[in-house]
């Protein structure tokens, strides 16, 4: 079975990426600096699933030099990697204006640097297998703009830089590279959102509701699987029709 | 197999793949010349990454890629040893 590795996948989207995949047949490993309880349950969940395997491993994508010998031993003990799927990623609120720059570095390391140097060096193998799949997680953000969330918003941004000009580079081998961009989900990087401000963004979308971690990893199930064959260098929005 | 036969040999099979035309594979060609471009490079670090077990590019802080077919195999032979 094919190997997709999900980063961030822990707990959210990532997690219900993981789940997803893993029930469509894939050999599912789930990044994260540590497990938990919802992953946990879904990997005993799969045991003895005739579909795909779920199996987490601790990485912090923040330890840039730790990735080489991560996708190394990734593939020594799995074989080639057929997906990527980069999730992680963290939702630092602030006014650009106070935003110590220590916080801003963060984010935009374990944002941008992180998923461009594992891509890096997972894509490679792609390379000289001739097939792969690459999936970034960028926002409706990325397009929009949102109060407080400037450096958020150029990190999702550049992520969809990032995924045309890739698709670009490794078209010609059978690789693809696409974006998601979603709206509001809830999950723990939402949570600072209060209930009448979810009601606001869900009344002001088309379809008078918020789309969901699950929609997210349809999308992303979609662009992985045969049905993205012909599907690179694209930005799918998964939004309830927020930004329609 | 030795690092330089390998490298030969993988240098060869990239370029049938993506259909370019090599020319002589001797120690002072250039790779400029030599008719595989950049993305047949990088499948050919990826490939001999596989088949010699490292990465010089990853593996040394500098990371200038060599003139000729000649440096490149000295360069993974430095790394192998
Ligand atoms: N939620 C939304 O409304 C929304 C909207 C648009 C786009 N997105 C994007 O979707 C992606 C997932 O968001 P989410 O809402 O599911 O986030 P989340 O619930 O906060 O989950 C983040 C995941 O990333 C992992 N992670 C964080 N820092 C890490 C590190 N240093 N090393 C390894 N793993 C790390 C977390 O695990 P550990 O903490 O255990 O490491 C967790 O599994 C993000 O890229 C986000 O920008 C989300």
């Amino acid at each position: 079975m094919d190997n997709v590795i999900v980063t961030g996948a822990s707990r959210g989207i990532g997690l219900a990426i993981a789940r997803k995949l893993a029930s469509s047949g894939y050999d599912v490993t789930a990044v994260a600096r540590r497990t938990s309880d919802e992953l946990e349950a879904a990997i005993a969940a799969g045991k003895g699933q005739a579909a795909g395997a779920l199996r987490f491993a601790a990485l912090d994508l923040a330890q840039i030099e730790a990735m080489p010998e991560f996708v190394r031993q990734a593939r020594r003990d799995r074989g080639p990697i057929y997906g990527l799927v980069n999730n992680a990623g963290i939702g630092t609120e602030g006014l650009l204006a106070t935003m110590p720059n220590s916080q801003i570095e963060a984010l935009l390391r374990l944002n941008n640097l992180s998923p461009i140097v594992l891509t890096k060096y997972v894509v490679r193998g792609m390379m000289a297998e001739g097939r792969g799949r690459v999936v970034n997680l960028s926002s409706i953000i990325a397009s929009t703009g949102y109060n407080a969330l400037s450096v958020y918003g150029a990190s999702k941004a550049a992520m969809i830089g990032f995924t045309k000009s890739l698709a670009r580079e490794v078209g010609r081998l059978g690789i693809t590279v696409n974006a998601i961009a979603p709206g509001f989900i809830d999950t723990e990087m939402t949570r600072g959102l209060d209930d009448a401000q979810r009601k606001r963004i869900a009344d002001r979308s088309a379809l008078r509701r918020l789309a969901e971690a699950g929609d997210i990893a349809d999308m992303a199930a979609f662009l992985i699987g045969e049905t993205g064959r012909n599907i690179t260098g694209a930005v799918m929005t998964v939004d309830a029709g927020s930004t329609a | 197999m030795t690092t330089r036969s390998i490298i030969i040999s993988q240098i060869q099979q990239v370029a049938a793949e993506q259909k370019k035309t090599l020319a002589p594979l001797t120690d002072d060609l250039s790779l400029l010349d030599s008719g595989l471009d950049s993305l047949c490079f990088a499948i050919l670090v990826a490939r001999l990454e596989d088949a010699i077990g490292v990465d010089p590019f990853t593996a040394s802080a500098e990371v200038k890629f060599p003139n000729t077919i000649g440096e490149l195999i000295a360069f993974y032979e430095h790394v192998a040893a």
